[in-house]
């Protein structure tokens, strides 16, 4: 099956809409995102990612709930479709083979 | 109770808010502002309100600078706004500017060109109209304009009739009291008077004239003191120029009511300043006396038979003209008993605005004036700006293959024609307005030596709508002339055949793209032939034999002391003594321009039912050897007491009078009978535009009517002009030494003729010039397509002269056409110009020859530059490319 590519950023952003479950819209992601990797994430870059996920259609949207401090604007929720779920698996299962190929020792160890 | 204003709630930037609501796709918008504001609030809390903002605007920046999320039109939209074909679309205006750019800026040598050419034709178009508008601006400044008429005379006798503005002096009076449609009526003095003036130490000379009281009234002349009612109502009133009374009194207001002594004789009182009269007015006077004064200086003013001075009316708005010009007709019958047999004379209007440039009469009629140069120039203009329109049409349509492609794809995906048309005209616009800036520029350099050339006071009007107008007008006009053609050829190319790359131009666009060529040569040859004959006559006209010599000869009034018989004579004498002078003798009138004229001259024989006008003037001993005249019989001479009475008459008049032998026969003038003394061979005393009349010469007995006439040695004027001053200050203190010079004198004669050759001498240039401009951009295009061609026939052995032949041949064949055009063209213009004067210089054969060699010559070079660049090209560079 030919697969559609996602890159690194893709990857991590659909990740974490997978965590954060029902409650994943741009805000929240980015947060997330910046806890987890530690690094400084634009809430641009993260929309765009967002947006071309769901242009895949690894990602499916609906318009979430208002709040007072978005100034009664909606959130969009996204969810990880079929799609984006065999994605994720496949890459996961490229990278568990590939681990599971490393001899022992052929790496350098590094130290924790 | 107080209740505490709570402070308002911080709120994000809101140009930023703005900025992203405009910016921001509207299907992405509530999310993305939900998400910001969402921030903006946390950060508000955690770090501060400046933070938050600066942070809310950073992110703004962030989206609205990633594609995504940016607003955009569909397709569908843009066809659904789609107003119009004509209103086009912005985004459309842009590309076509955008190619348009393109295009200038990628074939720079061709854009040169044609924004050169075009820059040169609009410059010139422009101050031709500026000139153009300047003349037709002449005498229109005044008020009561519609209204205002010269009263002409036209006078029929001896088979001749002769129009002018000459009229009795008591015409005016009489004119204004026996009709009621006359408002107001002044005399006006057609000659011009140079006057010494006298406040205290300051003595200069004026020059004005004498008008009637009516003057100010009529005429839109502002004045600066005084009214019109008192202005020239009494015989010692003076009406002064702001110049003069500036000069003299150091004010114009205070000038009123002084007193100015004339000529060291009468005291004029200031009745009125008038303001400096306009560059654009006909009259020109620094001061006008009082009518009354006229008639008492010149008592023969107050005959009906005597004409002289010019007549001016108003008539009344409602006037019916044609009416009052039929009364007029007959009018000066009942008061000139002369009038009957062979003699008559019939007063008509002719409109004062008008007069300046219809101001010629030919049997009566009129007969054009300076409207013909004002045509002749448009003409010029119209021309000049043709030719440089041609270059561009006919670069545009031979570049055409270029441009094909672009139009084939424009086609395919939708260009209408007219869309197209609009496209290509719009570029000529823009092209036609980069080089309206450049030929202001130009414009802007040359004003001054025009001006100087033309004697004019032209300058780029910039708060004049008119300007502004004409500025636009030209523009559009050469913007679509040029680009016309080349919008309809492009916009008519069938795209398939285009985009297959088969692109064949059918011969029809090759022979009007030609017939442009000749065209174009037809017109700069035209005035190749135009400026070699205006020069040719004009240098004729200078260096003409005129029967006497107007080398070293100068004169000067006699006035003042010396205007008595002693002193005349003891000056003339004190002259004689002086070393570098030939000889000395005096004249009434300048003698290259002697008007006055006489029919009362007597012979016995004569027959008594026709009337000759003999011109006429007073003169002073040794007439003839002074001017150097070719006497038969003898000169005035001091050994003849009764040279009083005796006449020097020219060959026309001995022909005219009949005599045989005419020295010593008898002749009565103004019923003084005398003899004939002399006859003089013919020379010209008048413009060479008119035919030697009869004239006859009579002893002067009045000093103060005559100009000494001085010849110096030649190569010694300058001695001898000093010696005289020296003796004219002790003599005559009052007054200043103003003399001239003849020959300078005569060449003002032929002002005009000398100025339309400068000037068809450099539009003759310019317009050669931009042609060979157009030649060389089609030389070059066509050696560019070529370039294969040339290639092949060298390999196969052609030499670089073939090669040179060939490509010049084309274009040679053009040039030749084109001469063949227009020599019948400009042998006809010239000899109906030539018609103007009465002696000139036939149009030659060879001067054709010469402007057809003149034309190849250039053509030739031109096309050479780029015949050689192509001859000499090494063909396996050429050929390596395929």
């Amino acid at each position: 099956m030919k697969r559609s590519y996602l890159g690194e950023f893709e990857e991590i952003v659909l990740l974490t809409v997978a965590v954060l479950g029902s409650g994943a819209y741009g805000v929240a992601i980015t947060d997330e995102l910046e806890q987890q990797t530690g690094r400084s994430v634009s809430i641009s870059a993260v929309h765009a990612a967002l947006h071309r996920l769901e242009e895949k259609g690894m990602l499916s949207s609906r318009m979430g709930d208002a709040t007072a401090e978005r100034g009664g604007r909606r959130k969009r929720l996204f969810t990880v479709t079929v799609l984006g779920s065999r994605a994720l698996h496949d890459i996961r299962a490229v990278r568990e083979q590939l681990w599971n190929s490393i001899l022992p020792n052929t790496l350098p160890a590094i130290s924790i | 109770m107080n209740l505490m204003p709570q402070p308002p709630r911080p709120t994000p930037p809101l140009l930023a808010e703005r900025l992203l609501a405009w910016c921001c796709a509207p299907e992405l918008l509530e999310e993305v502002q939900g998400d910001l504001h969402e921030r903006f609030h946390r950060r508000l809390a955690l770090f501060g309100e400046r933070s938050a903002r600066r942070q809310y605007v950073w992110e703004v920046l962030g989206f609205i600078t990633k594609p995504f999320a940016i607003k955009r039109r569909s397709a569908q939209q843009d066809i659904d706004t789609l107003p119009s074909p004509i209103l086009v679309h912005p985004a459309m205006i842009r590309n076509y500017v955008k190619i348009a750019w393109r295009n200038i800026a990628h074939n720079k040598t061709f854009s040169a060109i044609n924004i050169l050419g075009l820059a040169l034709g609009m410059a010139c178009s422009l101050l031709i109209l500026l000139w153009i508008q300047d003349e037709l601006s002449v005498d229109s400044y005044h008020a009561n304009g519609p209204q205002l008429y010269h009263v002409m005379q036209r006078q029929s006798y001896d088979g001749k009739v002769e129009t002018g503005r000459f009229t009795p002096g008591v015409l005016p009076d009489e004119l204004k009291k026996q009709f009621p449609e006359i408002v107001h009526a002044a005399g006006y003095t057609g000659w011009d008077a140079r006057m010494t003036f006298a406040v205290g130490d300051k003595i200069n000379k004026e020059s004005g004239h004498w008008a009637g009281a009516d003057w100010f009234k009529m005429f839109s002349i502002p004045l600066l003191a005084g009214t019109p009612a008192t202005a020239l109502s009494t015989p010692n009133s003076l009406a002064i120029s702001r110049k003069v009374a500036e000069f003299y009194f150091g004010e114009p207001t205070s000038a009123l009511g002084k007193s100015i002594r004339i000529d060291n004789k009468t005291d004029y009182q200031v009745t009125a300043v008038f303001e400096n009269l306009p560059a654009n007015s006909s009259d020109t006077y620094d001061f006008l006396l009082n009518w009354q004064d006229c008639i008492t200086r010149n008592p023969w003013m107050k005959e009906w038979g005597n004409n002289g001075p010019h007549t001016r009316i108003q008539v009344r708005p409602d006037a019916n003209v044609a009416a009052l010009n039929a009364k007029l007709k007959p009018f000066l019958r009942k008061y000139n008993k002369e009038m009957g047999r062979s003699f008559d004379a019939e007063l008509f209007l002719h409109a004062l605005p008008d007069a300046y440039l219809y101001s010629n009469f030919k049997n009566g009629q009129q007969d054009g004036g300076r409207i013909e140069y004002v045509r002749l120039f448009g003409i010029v203009a119209a021309f000049l700006l043709l030719i440089a329109c041609i270059n561009f049409m006919n670069l545009a349509t031979a570049r055409s293959v270029k441009r094909a492609r672009e139009v084939g794809v424009r086609k395919v995906v939708g260009a209408m024609r007219s869309l197209l048309v609009g496209q290509f005209i719009g570029e000529a616009l823009l092209l036609t307005s980069l080089a309206l800036l450049i030929g202001l520029g130009f414009i802007y350099l040359i004003l001054p030596s025009f001006n100087s050339l033309t004697g004019k006071h032209i300058s780029l009007q910039i708060t004049d709508v008119r300007f502004w107008l004409m500025l636009g007008g030209i523009t559009v006009v050469t913007g679509l002339l040029a680009g016309s053609y080349p919008a309809l050829f492009l916009s008519s190319l069938n795209p398939v055949r285009v985009l297959k790359g088969a692109l064949k131009f059918g011969s029809g666009a090759r022979l009007f793209r030609q017939g442009l060529v000749v065209f174009q040569f037809v017109l700069s040859t035209l005035l190749i032939i135009g400026t070699i004959v205006v020069y040719r006559q004009v240098n004729f006209i200078q260096t003409k034999n005129l029967g006497y010599d107007r080398e070293n000869l100068l004169y000067v009034p006699v006035e003042g002391d010396l205007a008595t018989q002693s002193a005349y004579k003891t000056f003339r004498d004190e002259l004689l003594r002086l070393p570098g002078i030939a000889s000395v003798s005096s004249i009434q009138e300048a003698p290259h321009n002697i008007g006055s004229s006489t029919g009362g001259v007597n012979w016995p024989g004569k027959d008594p039912n026709v009337l000759i006008e003999f011109t006429q003037t007073s003169v002073g001993y040794d007439v003839a050897r002074t001017m150097q005249l070719k006497i038969s019989g003898r000169d005035f001479s001091p050994a003849f007491s009764t040279d009083t009475t005796n006449y020097l008459i020219n060959q026309t008049a001995a022909r005219r009078i009949g005599y045989k032998d005419p020295v010593g026969q008898p002749l009565t003038m103004w019923g003084r009978p005398g003899k004939i003394i002399g006859v003089i061979e013919d020379f010209h005393f008048q413009s060479l535009h008119t035919p030697i009349a009869p004239l006859i010469f009579r002893l002067s007995t009045e000093p103060s009517s005559q100009n000494f006439m001085i010849r110096t040695q030649s190569g010694q004027t300058q001695q001898a002009l000093a010696s005289i001053e020296r003796v004219w200050k002790q003599m005559n203190p009052k007054f200043p030494f103003a003399y001239r010079f003849a020959d300078e004198e005569y060449t003002n004669l032929y002002k005009s003729e000398t100025v339309v050759g400068s000037l068809a001498n450099y539009f003759a240039f310019l317009a050669i010039f931009i042609s060979c401009l157009g030649l060389f951009g089609l030389a070059a295009f066509t050696a560019e397509q070529r370039t294969k061609e040339i290639g092949v026939r060298k390999v196969l052995g052609a030499t670089v002269t073939n090669i040179i032949t060939l490509l010049s041949a084309d274009f040679l064949k053009l040039v030749l056409i084109a001469i063949l055009i227009a020599s019948p063209l400009a042998w006809y213009a010239m000899n109906r110009w030539m018609q103007n004067f009465e002696y000139k210089i036939g149009v030659e054969w060879w001067v054709f020859a010469a402007a057809g060699i003149l034309a190849v010559v250039i053509a030739l070079l031109t096309i050479s530059f780029q015949s050689i660049r192509a001859a000499l090209m090494n063909p396996v560079k050429s050929l390596r490319s395929e």
